[in-house]
């Protein structure tokens, strides 16, 4: 057995409601979980409304702090609000793609941004890996000075899945990233993503509702209910003998 | 070496000039634009344009009318008040009052408001809210009542009025500012530029920026017709720009005595009053529905 990629050790969540003055209601939003991630895998997070994968999603790609626990990755500690040495290997893709990129600025300048404050490229070289990268998620060169509204939503989220990958990160969070999409535009998506798990061997966590793309693409599968792990294995043990009563139903009641 | 360009190539306008097209292909903006880039030129130019000196009598003209009415002569346009100075010349140097000093108030109030409203936004907790909630108690109390108390204690003085008018459009700005960056700032947009390591003097000038400037043209221009406003009404009370200065408020409390015998002199600076404010504000309403249509329509 090999090292794991990324260990989630003990991580929790809770919100702090103000509800008077001095007094406030403090709500966990995720339970202590703890599992670990391996290189290559494609792990997805299901689970009902509310049941905090958005969460335990966002926690994992550092847009929010862990109320306890902490994050290893190959053993090293993420710090929390260390932006930079997080995204070095771990990059989220948001679920609405056009408000996670700014509209008043190009395409080109966008994903200049992460290459600008992560590496030590001089400026041509930065614009060459853009255009690299545009190609490689099956966009033009042209795009480079296009807006974010003159993109189809398809085109949109080609170049978020650029803005993850253009740091060659370790995992890549995407938060129900093809809801939003139409079925064609969706399967496109989950197949360049599945090019590019195998070109350039990155894990995958995938937060999703639907129980065909999961059932396609994850290797293992963790059911979260009202903050709690409930059920965490690989694809087939959980497809084939599912333990809990929700699992069943979440992945189509088989 | 021939630098023609022969393959068909079409061209992403820049956003500039992107607001360009979309201000021009409505006729009240471009009338707005070019009524104001004239009383702009109007105002630099003044001591170039004027005929006579504002402050000129011609003892045999007194209380001429315009050119147009039949007693009118064409050597005063506009006519003359009731000590014989050329109108024209008065509504041409009073641009620099009117215009020129609201326009240096708001600049000033602008590049002290901005930096302050910005700070505000990017801190959070304590120091966001008594940066912004300190100030909004000088919101709540009219413009032009704070500036008569500012003038109520200094004393009636161009200076003292310049002060007042910088004094309360500084809050008007940081909460302009404050409100627009904090829309912003919690959207995917910007937690993306965050998870991109971008540092904070990045994410506030090059990320949120460019997204709050139709909020921020539209501050300035409220700012301008205030100051404007204001400039004008406290020398029509007397309490802004002394008597001899041609300033548009101020000619038109003096003409209120003989409105009757000569209603041009209330009514021409009047009229330069109004179509100077009317122009900024479609000029500015303008040029914000361009930023935002610049993104809204392909």
């Amino acid at each position: 057995m090999t090292e794991p990629l990324l260990q989630i050790q003990q991580v929790s969540k809770s919100y702090y409601h103000k509800t008077g003055w001095f007094r406030g209601r403090r709500s966990l939003a995720l339970e202590p979980i703890s599992f670990d991630l391996h290189a290559g895998e494609t792990l997805a997070i299901m689970g009902e409304t509310g049941s905090g994968k958005s969460t335990l999603a966002k926690l994992i790609a550092g847009v929010e702090m862990p109320s306890s626990g902490q994050f290893l990755l190959r053993g090293e500690v993420l710090e929390p609000y260390n932006y930079q040495q997080r995204c070095r290997h771990i990059r989220m893709i948001f679920q609405d793609s056009l408000s996670s990129l700014n509209q008043q600025t190009t395409i080109g300048q966008q994903l200049l941004e992460p290459l600008r404050f992560n590496t030590l490229l001089t400026l041509a070289e930065q614009q060459q890996k853009v255009l690299t990268t545009l190609c490689q998620v099956g966009l033009l060169p042209e795009h480079y000075n296009f807006y974010p509204h003159m993109l189809s939503s398809g085109q949109q989220q080609r170049v978020c899945i650029a803005r993850a990958i253009i740091l060659e990160p370790q995992i890549i969070v995407a938060d129900e990233a093809l809801v939003a999409l139409d079925p064609s535009i969706r399967a496109q998506i989950i197949n360049l993503i599945l090019d590019l798990q195998q070109e350039m061997g990155i894990s995958f966590i995938l937060i999703s509702h639907s129980a065909e793309i999961v059932k396609h693409v994850a290797d293992k599968i963790l059911i979260l209910h009202h903050g709690k792990l409930v059920e965490f294995g690989t694809t087939e043990a959980l497809l084939s003998n599912p333990q809990q009563q929700l699992t069943r139903l979440l992945l189509g009641g088989e | 070496m021939p630098t023609a360009n022969i393959y068909y190539q079409q061209r992403e306008p820049s956003p500039l000039h992107q607001i360009w097209l979309h201000m021009s292909a409505n006729p009240f903006a471009l009338t707005a634009l070019y009524a104001f880039a004239l009383l702009l030129v109007m105002m630099v130019c003044s001591p170039l344009l004027a005929p006579f000196s504002p402050d000129q009598q011609f003892a045999e003209h007194i209380s001429q009318a315009p050119s147009w009415h039949h007693t009118g002569q064409i050597k005063f346009l506009f006519g003359t008040d009731d000590l014989g100075r050329d109108l024209l010349s008065r509504i041409i140097a009073g641009s620099v009052y009117s215009l020129g000093y609201p326009i240096l108030a708001v600049v000033i109030a602008a590049l002290i408001g901005i930096p302050i409203g910005a700070w505000a936004a990017m801190s959070r907790g304590v120091q966001s809210s008594a940066l912004n909630h300190f100030l909004d108690v000088i919101n709540s109390i009219p413009s032009l009542l704070l500036v008569l108390l500012v003038i109520a204690i200094l004393g009636p003085a161009l200076q003292h009025v310049m002060l007042a008018i910088v004094i309360v459009l500084i809050p008007q700005f940081i909460h302009g500012v404050y409100n627009a960056i904090h829309d912003q700032r919690y959207q995917d947009y910007v937690m993306a530029s965050r998870l991109n390591g971008c540092s904070r003097w990045y994410i506030l000038t090059r990320v949120i920026f460019p997204n709050i400037t139709a909020a921020l043209v539209m501050q300035i221009t409220l700012a301008l017709s205030t100051a404007i406003f204001d400039i004008a009404a406290l020398g029509f009370l007397g309490l802004g720009v002394q008597a001899p200065a041609p300033e548009w408020g101020t000619m038109l409390a003096r003409s209120l005595e003989h409105v009757y015998l000569s209603p041009w002199t209330m009514i021409l600076p009047g009229l330069a009053l109004f179509l100077t404010l009317l122009s900024i504000n479609v000029l500015g309403d303008s040029i914000r529905a361009a930023i935002q249509d610049r993104v809204r329509s392909v």
